[in-house]
């Protein structure tokens, strides 16, 4: 491992020289700070129904949990990062296969998990090209474990449902992982992390405001068209308020029409992976993924909207600035092929 | 092709020790790998430790459901039990299991629950609905049961009355009943001391049993609590003849 892996992996001492790092963490410690202000101070001047104030406060504490998970493995460095999505992605796969059923079938789950494994080992590994191909791999393995059995009845639903699983929340997330191979991953996953959960909140505030037709409401009854519309615009402003002056000046995406897409890009496709989850879940008809987060539900129910946009976005950057950790050592594990 | 039928986990929306507890558990791969690691360490070390010598493995019925029933007089008759049979069954076999003694503590319950696979019963005024959730596994999804009738570990090694407990899980049904007698737990571990002493125990296996005409009524099942005690006590009789010095010389 060469120092600038090294760094890459546990450097937390510089984990503050960027400034999207820094503003974004100052931004998210003082909302945290600030929200029970505000929660007193609604309670002084308006009324709220005791129980809307103890939801409030226990969608508060699992924020700081959330945020504490989130922020401090990618402030301590990649090595703590691809470890946080690994679990990530195994816990969202459970809270799935439990919703679903497919967790009866303990073959698939067992391939899902250790595709999940390669998919994080080609993280760590630094090599892109496998982890391309985990798609490929981990749809084989998922699709011929159970033709042992010899039991055919089913067969396309369970593999159907073991590969959604795992392209959606071991290769989606996986992305997560991928990008700290590059040296500024700590800036980029935050910049993308705020856009998604401000996306949310925008969303649910220009809703609550202008109200009106409801967006979809055989999939999600709460949203609305004027929430989905105010999150575009405020996501899109904020993403290139922050890309033109903080995150990318002087580089092939510090141009408008890049920005918008971008910051659009994040709206809609976070919107998307949202009523996705839900679609999922109205299917089954069930509120809520799971238990973990009070006020929230599942661990899925918050990390829906990076389903969708978190390879997007590791693409559509490529793409621009040319890929993501190019110029890092690759295959620090496995090695290189002989000479 | 199959009709799609998407069913959640039917514990899903309980908390923590609530699902340990419930009837309605389903376990996903993390306890089944748990319990393959148990499992194939806790085999070996058995058979080294207390060198079970079986008569009667004949009598263990090849397909499911059935339940095994048996006296009880040592923490080790449960796992002596479950380790007579196929280790692909590991989660199927669910040993029943007193839920204050078992199911109280949460660290207990977790064990109980991830680990031994037990299903929760009060001893006292089970309800209703609890048996019919226990007849339900063992018709519809084909499980086997580990059951000791006598509702507790005997104190003083002497088999107790057996309670109608079992009567009400099996009365009318074709759910067959595997009596067991296990000779020696007592010495090995009896209640109260930490660990089992390496001595050796015998498990005679009788012939299942089947109660389709018993009534399901309180008669019914008392009568099926006397006819299980008399079938275990038979087969103790027969290992403590067969156990008797020179007792093999004069079998026929």
């Amino acid at each position: 491992m060469n120092a600038a892996t090294a760094e890459r992996f546990f450097g937390y001492e510089h984990a503050f020289t960027h400034p999207v790092t820094r503003g974004i963490v100052i931004f998210l410690v003082s909302a945290l700070v600030l929200t029970p202000m505000i929660f007193m101070g609604l309670r002084r001047t308006v009324q709220i129904a005791a129980a809307t104030y103890a939801e409030l406060w226990a969608r508060w504490r699992s924020w700081i949990w959330i945020s504490m998970a989130l922020i401090v493995p990618i402030l301590l460095g990649a090595a703590w990062v691809i470890t946080g999505v690994f679990m990530l992605s195994l816990l969202c796969y459970r809270e799935y296969a439990r919703a679903t059923g497919i967790f009866r079938e303990k073959m698939i789950s067992l391939s899902v998990v250790l595709g999940i494994c390669l998919i994080s080992f080609a993280v760590i590994d630094n090599y892109p090209r496998l982890f391309f191909a985990t798609p490929v791999l981990g749809i084989g393995l998922i699709a011929i474990v159970t033709i042992p059995q010899d039991c055919p009845k089913g067969f396309i639903q369970r593999v159907a449902l073991g590969v959604m699983g795992y392209l959606f929340f071991g290769f989606s997330f996986g992305y997560l992982g991928l990008m700290t191979s590059d040296p500024l991953y700590r800036p980029l996953i935050l910049l993308l992390l705020l856009g998604v959960e401000m996306n949310d909140v925008f969303a649910y505030c220009s809703g609550r405001l202008f109200g009106g037709r409801k967006l979809l409401p055989g999939t999600s009854p709460g949203k609305t068209v004027s929430g989905a519309i105010g999150a575009v615009v405020l996501t899109t402003c904020m993403m290139v308020i922050t890309g033109h002056f903080f995150m990318f000046p002087g580089t092939p995406m510090d141009r408008w029409p890049m920005l918008i897409i971008l910051g659009t890009g994040i709206s809609v496709f976070g919107q998307f992976g949202d009523l996705l989850l839900s679609s999922i879940k109205r299917d089954i008809g069930i509120k809520d993924l799971g238990h973990l987060l009070p006020g929230h539900g599942g661990l899925l129910d918050r990390f829906d909207s990076l389903v969708i946009i978190t390879p997007l976005y590791y693409h559509f950057l490529s793409l621009v600035l040319g890929p993501l950790g190019n110029g890092q050592a690759e295959r620090i594990i496995s090695g290189g092929p002989l000479p | 092709m199959k009709d799609w039928s998407l069913a959640p986990a039917r514990d899903r929306d309980l908390p923590g020790i609530e699902r340990h507890r419930s009837l309605m558990r389903e376990n996903g791969l993390a306890s089944s790998v748990l319990r393959f690691v148990m499992w194939s360490l806790l085999r070996p070390a058995l058979s080294l430790w207390h060198r079970p010598l079986i008569t009667g493995r004949e009598h263990l019925p090849k397909s499911r459901p059935f339940i095994l029933v048996a006296n009880h007089t040592s923490h080790l008759d449960g796992i002596l039990l479950a380790s007579l049979l196929p280790t692909s069954w590991r989660d199927h076999i669910f040993p029943i299991a007193a839920s204050d003694t078992f199911f109280e503590k949460r660290p207990v319950a977790a064990f109980a629950a991830r680990f031994l696979n037990a299903l929760a019963i009060r001893r006292c005024g089970a309800h209703n609905h609890d048996l019919e959730e226990l007849r339900r596994r063992l018709n519809q999804e084909k499980e086997v049961f580990i059951i000791f009738p006598e509702g507790t570990r005997s104190r003083t090694g002497e088999m107790l009355a057996f309670r109608s407990g079992i009567g009400r899980l099996v009365a009318k049904t074709n759910v067959p009943v595997v009596p067991c007698y296990l000779d020696g737990c007592f010495r090995a571990w009896p209640p109260g001391k930490h660990f089992s002493k390496p001595l050796s125990i015998g498990i005679s296996i009788g012939p299942p049993m089947i109660f389709e005409d018993c009534s399901d009524d309180r008669a019914g099942w008392d009568s099926i609590a006397k006819c299980l005690k008399a079938a275990v006590e038979n087969l103790a009789e027969r290992q403590q003849a067969s156990s008797l010095p020179g007792a093999a010389d004069q079998l026929p």
